[in-house]
């Protein structure tokens, strides 16, 4: 049994195939320790509960400077994996006192593992984001309708009543913009989730944020690109823009599925 | 945090944190010691941005959650 020093735990990024090029992958990674049990390899690294116990944590999650130090760690970490193996991405923040009990997760784990790994295995998760500049896609619908345009009285209640009409119609056109990118890039992607759209006081910017999508694509594939690339053709009209992230570990592809104990 | 970084770069953060906070497998029982509470992602994403200078007066209210 290895029990961390007083006062640290063993912090588990994730989960991989175990391979000869892992020491390596560890060596690009910084101090980690490799955790093997039947084929799987737990990737852990020494952290101080002082900062990762529970109620430290809980409070270190509202420090920006060191939530952003210990996500992008926590990334870098599973890149030098997945840069060498199939891995599969833990939450942020999973904390384990001793090493058998890490062991003892990937002998419970183990079928399930397996199988997630095989459906990871050669494939990258791709982030997909459209934004929708939705004073443009007013304009688009508005000048699809016709310009009407008059002085009267009751012709400026008409177009009261058909500005709230346009509005009704960007919402309406909004979710089909977005369930029609959803539904194309699903289609030459082996799996894909559509996330939260992340709210304009995080992204900051004019434009609201239509998709936030992941999808799962073998490792060397060009059609979700390609594919993204026609939407941003035809929906750039709509005010409609499109922006890749990536290749990421396949965060978005592993939850449920291992059931969460 | 030392200095501002670009906006490109925080963007990208914004999907680090959606994806290191939000996604991956969770571990849960007895074995774990601590585990992140991810109900706070969005809150934490703010104060992430807000800290990096851009979002102070649009995360004013927020940031008092």
């Amino acid at each position: 049994m290895i029990d961390a020093a007083p006062g640290t735990g063993w912090y588990v990024y994730g989960f991989a195939a175990d391979a000869d090029s892992l020491e390596h992958a560890a060596a690009d990674a910084g101090p980690i320790r490799l955790v093997r049990h039947d084929g799987l390899v737990a990737i852990v690294g020494e952290v101080p509960l002082d900062e990762f116990g529970e109620h430290e944590l809980a409070d270190h999650l509202n420090d920006p400077a060191w939530l952003e130090e210990k996500a992008r760690r926590h990334e870098n970490v599973l890149q030098a994996f997945a840069a060498r193996t199939a891995v599969v991405p833990l939450r942020f923040g999973s904390i384990h006192g001793e090493l058998d009990e890490v062991r003892r997760l990937l002998e419970s784990r183990q079928s399930q593992l397996h199988g997630t790994i095989d459906r990871v295995r050669g494939r990258v998760e791709i982030g997909v984001k459209a934004w929708v500049d939705t004073a443009r896609l007013a304009d688009t619908l508005r000048g699809e309708e016709g310009a009407s345009s008059s002085g009267t009285g009751r012709e400026y209640l008409q177009r009261r009543r058909q500005e709230q009409r346009r509005l009704d119609e960007v919402r309406e056109r909004c979710a089909e913009l977005a369930a029609e990118a959803h539904g194309r890039l699903l289609s030459v992607a082996v799996e894909g989730v559509q996330n939260r759209p992340h709210p304009p006081e995080l992204t900051g910017r004019p434009e609201m944020m239509l998709l936030n999508g992941a999808y799962l694509v073998p490792a060397a594939d060009t059609a979700l690109e390609a594919e993204v690339g026609r939407l941003a053709a035809e929906h750039g009209p709509f005010g409609v823009t499109y922006e890749l992230t990536g290749p990421w570990p396949p965060h978005n592809f592993v939850d449920d599925r291992d059931g969460a104990a | 945090m030392t200095t501002l970084a670009p906006l490109e770069e925080r963007l990208t953060l914004v999907d680090l944190v959606d994806r290191v906070l939000n996604a991956g497998v969770v571990l849960t029982g007895d074995v774990t010691l601590s585990v992140a509470d991810v109900d706070l992602v969005y809150v934490n994403l703010r104060v992430l941005l807000a800290s990096a200078g851009t979002l102070d007066r649009l995360c004013a209210d927020s940031e008092s959650m």
